[in-house]
């Protein structure tokens, strides 16, 4: 699945990146929400924003839409500085943040129409079909005609959706899109999400939702305390630093001392060995236990799933929560 | 593309509930001035303008506008300019026009533009509704002025016209003060507060003439001299400086509500 025109952060590229922040610091009074973020969001990408509650996801995005001035550092959004170039570059970005913000007086269908009037790239002729359109979309036209006031917390997520959705857009970002849906909800952001992909946008998805963001990303930035502590292909990610070998082999302890020798580090897991391959390769590790004598069985690749990453990535906040982060190691395995 | 964001700015606030409710409130006023007087039948009383009114409806339009714009009108403003920006961050639909994008600079306009629209027609609202109710009740023949002149019923429309314009600038100029506390505040209730208990402040500091210092500063001086409307010939003097003043205090509320809105996070 490694595609091989990946490593963006490497190139020099001007075109190929949809929005890309540098430095970026916000304080609101002495509290740091985020600092030192750099961010690449690349076009086309699917990123997960991921991050335990707090973690400055939203302040970002917010930072990212020119609705927060930075305290420092600098931000470009589709080729155009940031707050300079908002007029230029928000047009083409739809978005849906913290949560739907609508009248409660107004019906779903009202709401949008005032939503359109205010959209630059919108001609008025448009508005009304526009806005059928985006009810469709998002499986509200039925409910179209009832107030706000009265949408359940599913609905009136569709109905944030729908707003970001009025114009064909070049970047779609969006807060916790599924909070308050139901599964089958959930799937159909989903749905919207791969469609989106599929079009050529760039989508930026917040999540606290470890399999939501497995499911639809392609690249993945984990926050944690205001900081990015990774980013970068999905797939990637996945493999880097974590990956290890479980090997299936009777003869354990000749197995460990010869992998202690061999300086690559190992420890006893059921029926064999789980071994580290950080500085090593699966094939040296083979050869190893071989020449050592032990009969190796079985050597699977022992993938890391994005909530072992995750819990590795913001260890010190999972210690406190107990072996929760274990288990799932343990039982997340292959 | 500003014409289609002013319409929908001056349609949601027609669509607002609390806004049909405020202007039915509103074309009460005149109903039952000229109601109250049509029954106090005899001593016509009161002084200035009120004495004028018994036989006389044209100036009951005069004569609600005149009473509304103490306590009434202002509130109005202060809850259409509260909805306007801090109700808007309230329920987060701030946001959405921010990121549409609507410069922030056009936000204010569009703002400020649909709270005039809204008090012209408040006001116009409840001079028309005061010339049927006063005609209906007292009697229309011709309109006396306060100069014991009588003017044709042309001639008392042009005045109450001109009166119209007078009262909805000043409306204009406490709502634009009061946008410019919405712009630091997401609690409507909050700009609401200020600017009613500004205006009370402002009525009672004008009673202390120990205080006349400051009186030429507060807006309120400026309400009673509009009156000179109901003068034959018109003197300008009162009616320029009270229109003077306000425009100070709409430039001012205007000023900070831009410096307030264009530095805020969202």
């Amino acid at each position: 699945m490694t595609t091989s025109a990946s490593a963006p952060a490497a190139a020099p590229s001007t075109t190929a990146v949809a929005a890309r922040t540098k430095g970026l610091r916000k304080e609101y009074g002495s509290t740091v929400a985020v600092d030192r973020v750099d961010l690449e969001l690349p076009e086309g990408a699917v990123l997960g924003m991921l991050g335990p509650n707090g973690s400055g996801k939203t302040t970002t995005i917010r930072m990212l839409l020119g609705l927060v001035r930075p305290t420092q550092g600098e931000i470009e959004l589709l080729g155009t500085p940031l707050p300079d170039g908002a007029e230029q570059a928000l047009p083409h970005v739809g978005a849906l943040v913290e949560g739907p913000g609508f009248h409660p007086f107004l019906s779903g269908r009202e709401n949008l129409v005032r939503c359109a009037a205010f959209e630059p790239l919108l001609p008025k002729k448009q508005i009304k079909q526009a806005v059928e359109d985006a009810l469709e979309r998002v499986g509200l036209a039925q409910a179209a005609h009832r107030r706000f006031r009265g949408y359940s917390l599913g609905m009136k997520q569709r109905l944030g959706l729908a707003a970001a959705l009025l114009v064909p857009r070049k970047l779609v970002v969006l807060d916790e899109p599924t909070n308050g849906l139901d599964p089958a909800g959930t799937r159909e952001i989903r749905k919207i999400i791969a469609e989106l992909h599929e079009q050529g946008s760039t989508v930026l998805v917040s999540s606290h939702l470890l399999s939501e963001v497995e499911a639809t990303c392609t690249h993945v930035a984990v926050l944690h305390r205001g900081t990015v502590v990774a980013q970068g292909e999905l797939t990637e990610l996945l493999q880097a630093g974590g990956s290890a070998l479980h090997v299936i082999t009777p003869d354990v302890e000749t197995a460990l001392s010869a992998l202690r020798q061999a300086k690559i580090s190992a420890r006893p897991l059921g029926d064999g060995l789980r071994v580290e391959l950080a500085g090593t390769s699966a094939p040296q590790v083979i050869e190893t236990l071989v020449k050592a004598g032990a009969g190796v069985y079985e050597a699977t690749r022992w993938k890391t799933g994005l909530e072992e990453l995750f819990a590795r990535l913001t260890e010190a906040e999972e210690a406190e929560r107990g072996m929760s982060a274990v288990d799932t190691l343990d039982g997340g395995a292959r | 593309m500003i014409t289609r964001q002013l319409g929908s700015e001056v349609r949601w606030m027609l669509r607002r509930p609390r806004t049909l409710i405020g202007l039915f409130g509103l074309v009460l006023v005149p109903i039952v001035i000229s109601f109250g007087i049509w029954t106090a039948d005899g001593d016509g009383g009161g002084p200035g303008i009120a004495a004028i009114l018994r036989g006389n409806g044209m100036v009951v339009p005069i004569f609600t506008l005149f009473l509304s714009l103490n306590l009434l009108l202002p509130l109005v403003a202060s809850i259409w300019a509260a909805d306007g920006l801090a109700g808007e961050a309230q329920h987060g639909t701030l946001r959405g026009l921010l990121v549409a994008p609507v410069s922030r600079v056009r936000l204010l306009f569009v703002k400020l533009f649909g709270l005039t629209a809204m008090s012209l027609f408040a006001v116009t609202l409840m001079a028309v509704v005061g010339i049927i109710a006063g005609t209906a009740f007292l009697g229309n023949d011709g309109m006396m002025t306060l100069s014991g002149t009588t003017l044709t019923t042309a001639e008392g429309l042009l005045r109450i016209a001109f009166f119209v314009v007078l009262v909805t600038f000043q409306m204009v100029a406490v709502g634009a003060v009061a946008l410019a506390v919405s712009a630091t505040t997401e609690h409507p209730l909050v700009v609401q507060a200020a600017t009613m208990t500004s205006i009370i402040v402002f009525q009672v500091l004008g009673q202390f003439s120990s205080l006349d210092w400051l009186h030429p500063f507060l807006i309120t001086t400026g309400f009673p001299g509009l009156v000179d409307v109901m003068r034959d010939p018109i003197p300008f003097d009162q009616i320029s400086d009270s229109t003077l003043l306000a425009g100070c205090y709409l430039l001012i509320g205007t000023g900070l509500a831009a410096i307030r809105l264009v530095t805020k996070d969202s």
